[in-house]
């Protein structure tokens, strides 16, 4: 199988040396780009696996340049920002964007966000003939056609809000979403009151999926940003 | 009552008001003084006791002169004294008044027999101040004629004239008796001056009294002397004792009303100061300006028992106004109507009087007075007033003094809220300096440390062996590390320290916040045993998700820091009534009692590092405490069991309706 390759969009040099003999040292192909235009430009005549980028460039807004690779490509993309800017990073999200790391990152986040978004290309590659009436993740099953989830085997007793939730976001693994996008999803509006009750709407439906010895995670919590649900292998 | 004290260097001029035409001129030029030399000006006004008996003419021409000299920028300061000169020196000297300015005759009317001038008194009692005199003379004069005439224009009332003619009889009675008894007839002059003085006693005005001391006089010549029943008297000595007893009962009756008339002045006076005085302390107590617009409200009512309106002056524009009834029912806010409310921006624009009763706006339904000091205007008062109510000069002196109270208390207000903002500003700036001072210092540590190592590893790598490279490895990321740990917080404080936080608050689950906080954790956290506990339910509370959880990495940091390494943290998360808690428990040494009051304190470190000499800004549980009270929250340090130690803090529970 070909490695997959990894288009690394990022300004400062030091940090893209970082990433670059990161990618190097564990076997991924890459291609780098300095600033938006370079980035678009690389894209377009590589089109990369997985785009690496970084949101605070001299040239171009982040949100643009994802609005502009999304206009023809679903390549994933993983945005790269400051801390303290969530709402960069539910831009990006927003506009499209697969997946975040905040600076500063360690070398084993980058390299963990690598594998989910990997699993996600390849189960995209997978599914894209028919959506399958049932999906499978872990010990998880959701039977769409009968509106039921299963966890070992046995029904989970959701509410009707829990049961959309879970499917949002089994339709959406691997990928982060965003608050507004849920709860406009669920409710078609994205109030505080909304988004106040997806997180306890989010809280029970954990419990109820994750209250179990083997503490396997499915649902991570993205403080001011969103949620996702985890490929579980 | 002065505000606008003055700096020694600037020039303060006083002008005496008076009701005298002249004093128009005296006011117009202090006036022009105080502009020349952009002095501070103040127009006094001392009240005498003859003053109560002022004509309707000289109580306009007064007010119109207190108005002028309003309009001219002074102050207007009321005082009572019989005393003017010594009353006026010591104003003067108590203000720190510069400059005095009066008119030439400015004494003579003033007294009834007058010996040195007022200007001579003044000149003696005051020997440090400049007195200019202006020259009025000849306009003075052909009032002064007049005033005599004018002075009492009230005729007596029956009753009083009754009770003269009664007191007169029984002089003339007892008079008579003792003259049966062959007494002198210097006791019975003394019964006729008994009647005189108990007529002016009860009786109003000099008149009765007047009246009483001729009919004395006519009466004891009539009845008591020889020839009886005739008005012509016998021996030489008669016309001296007429003239005498003429002489002690005019003297004894206009001592006696005089004395009167002061009395009443000075109850007057005495329940002006009551008022005032009630008011002043009430406005000390008052610590919003609504309280103060209050209170004057409340006062003018119990002064004039009219419907009072207040506009607060608002930076520069007046929002609606409070409307306080008469009848005492709660105030409430009205939106002023359209042709009232041109003249309340006269008002406010030109701080000076208008509306009903004055020369500006007359048709206007109420009066309106600025509440004014200085220049600076604080609001606008509005009383229903009509041309036959209209407020005597008392009571207008006393509306004065309240709205110069109301004016006073507000600006006093202003000032001690201006103090406070200067002082938070100055404490900031102060806790700025330390920050920098301390942080440029603990940058350089890790910075020296990292750069070292680094320039180390690029020029010898070859001469070191495996474990030591590892070693300058790990001390690097250590280094860079606490550098992250060091700029995340700094933000936060940056955020704090502002003097306006500027919360970003949204509802959170709390287990989530905890656990993204635990992924930001010091590394050396894996080699203890953490344990998270939020309970069944979940607990959603109100907070800045960034700072929360700030809050959290610095307490597991601080608990994995100085708690050697096996030791457990605990981190759990109840619901305290309104507000959840969230606490961070370790089983490690625990802080001794007294550092326990200490360890709030910005740069204080703990100072025993167990394990490692890891450095500290001293910084994280300050930061902690302030993100938290920012939160309205409370932050304590207790001690755990069997030892170690508890942070915990309380968060607001958010009121979440479910959308199912």
């Amino acid at each position: 199988m070909n490695k997959p390759l990894v288009l690394v969009v990022e300004d400062d040099t030091p940090v893209r040396n970082l990433i670059t003999t990161t990618l190097k040292t564990h076997e991924y192909r890459y291609l780098s780009a300095q600033n938006g235009a370079g980035a678009v430009m690389e894209a377009l005549s590589h089109n990369p696996d997985i785009v690496l980028l970084d949101l605070g460039l001299p040239d171009m807004d982040g949100v643009e340049i994802i609005r502009k690779i999304r206009a023809w490509s679903n390549m994933p993309i993983i945005v790269i920002s400051a801390r303290t800017e969530d709402s960069d990073k539910i831009g990006a999200l927003d506009a499209g964007a697969d997946d975040y790391l905040t600076k500063p990152f360690s070398v084993d986040e980058l390299l963990a966000r690598l594998r989910v978004t990997q699993r996600r290309l390849a189960l995209m590659k997978a599914d894209t003939p028919q959506e399958s009436p049932i999906f499978t993740n872990g010990a998880l099953k959701i039977d769409y056609a009968a509106g039921c989830a299963y966890l070992d085997g046995a029904e989970l007793h959701l509410t009707p809000i829990e049961y959309k939730l879970l499917c949002l976001l089994s339709k959406n693994v691997g990928k982060v979403l965003t608050h507004t996008y849920i709860t406009q999803q669920i409710w078609g509006s994205s109030w505080e009151n909304d988004i106040a009750s997806l997180r306890v709407f989010m809280a029970t439906l954990r419990k109820k999926l994750e209250n179990r010895k083997d503490g396997q995670q499915y649902i991570q919590t993205h403080i001011g940003i969103g949620y996702r649900m985890l490929r579980i292998e | 009552m002065r505000n606008t004290t003055s700096r020694p260097e600037k020039e303060h001029i006083l002008v005496c008001l008076s009701s005298s035409p002249s004093n128009e001129r005296i006011v117009r030029m202090a006036g022009m003084m105080a502009q020349a030399f952009c002095g501070s000006f103040t127009a006094l006004y001392v009240q005498t006791p003859e003053d109560a008996a002022m004509n309707a003419e000289d109580a306009l021409r007064l007010q119109a002169n207190i108005r002028l000299a309003q309009h001219l920028g002074a102050e207007i300061v009321t005082m009572h004294s019989e005393d003017v000169p010594t009353q006026i020196t010591e104003y003067a000297r108590l203000s720190g008044v510069t400059k005095i300015v009066i008119g030439r005759s400015g004494a003579q009317r003033r007294h009834f027999w007058s010996e040195p001038t007022l200007t001579e008194r003044l000149i003696a009692l005051a020997p440090e101040v400049e007195i200019h005199i202006i020259p009025d003379a000849e306009v003075y004069k052909n009032i002064h004629r007049k005033r005599p005439m004018a002075i009492r224009p009230v005729l007596p009332s029956f009753r009083d004239l009754l009770l003269t003619v009664g007191l007169l009889a029984a002089a003339t009675t007892v008079g008579w008796m003792f003259l049966r008894q062959g007494f002198a007839s210097a006791n019975i002059i003394m019964v006729y001056l008994l009647g005189v003085l108990l007529t002016s006693a009860f009786t109003s005005g000099y008149t009765c009294g007047v009246l009483s001391a001729f009919l004395s006089v006519l009466l004891f010549n009539y009845f008591l002397t020889e020839p009886r029943l005739s008005l012509a008297a016998y021996g030489s000595k008669y016309p001296i004792t007429f003239a005498v007893m003429l002489a002690a009962a005019l003297l004894t009756g206009t001592l006696a009303a005089k004395l009167k008339a002061h009395a009443r002045l000075s109850a007057r006076d005495a329940y002006r100061t009551k008022l005032l005085f009630d008011m002043n302390r009430q406005l000390q107590k008052a610590e919003t300006p609504e309280e103060i617009y209050q209170m004057t409200a409340t006062q003018i009512q119990r002064l004039m028992q009219r419907d009072v309106l207040i506009y607060p002056a608002h930076a520069h524009a007046l929002p609606d106004g409070i409307v306080y009834p008469a009848d005492g029912t709660g105030a409430r806010s009205v939106a002023s109507e359209e042709e009232e409310q041109n003249v309340i921006d006269w008002v406010r624009q030109n701080r000076k009087r208008a509306g009903a009763t004055t020369e500006v706006f007359p048709e206007a339904k109420r009066l309106y007075l600025a509440i004014r000091t200085g220049q600076q205007i604080y609001g606008v008062v509005g009383i229903l007033i009509d041309q036959k109510n209209q407020p005597d000069a008392f009571t207008s002196s006393i509306l004065f003094s309240i709205l110069g109270e109301c004016a006073l208390a507000l600006e006093s207000l202003r000032n001690a809220e201006e103090k406070e903002k200067a002082a938070v500003l100055a404490k900031n700036e102060q806790l700025r300096a330390n920050l920098l001072r301390s942080i440029s210092h603990d940058l350089r540590t890790p910075l020296t440390s990292i750069s070292g190592n680094a320039d180390t590893l690029l020029h010898c790598y070859d001469a070191l062996d495996g474990p030591t490279r590892q070693q300058i490895f790990t001390d690097i990321y250590d280094d860079s590390q606490w550098l992250t740990g060091l700029v995340e917080n700094l933000l936060s404080v940056t955020k704090m320290t502002d003097g306006s936080v500027k919360l970003r608050l949204s509802d959170q689950v709390l287990e989530d916040v905890v656990s993204e906080a635990l992924r930001h954790v010091d590394r050396r956290a894996k080699e203890h045993n953490i344990i998270v506990d939020c309970g069944e339910v979940p607990l959603l509370a109100r907070m800045d998700a960034g700072l929360i959880i700030q809050v959290i990495i610095n307490l597991v940091n601080n608990a994995v820091k100085y708690t050697p390494a096996g030791s457990s943290i605990r981190i759990t998360a109840v619901q305290r009534e309104k507000a959840a808690e969230i606490c961070v428990s370790d089983d490690g040494p625990g802080i001794p009692d007294e550092r326990k009051e200490r360890v709030f304190e910005m740069f204080f470190t703990g100072g025993n590092p167990i394990g490692d000499s890891r450095r500290s800004l001293g910084l994280g549980l300050t930061l902690c405490q302030a993100i938290i009270h920012a939160h309205h929250g409370e932050m304590t340090l207790k001690d755990n069991s069997p030892h170690g130690c508890v942070f915990s803090f309380t968060l607001p529970l958010s009121e979440v309706n479910l959308n199912e």
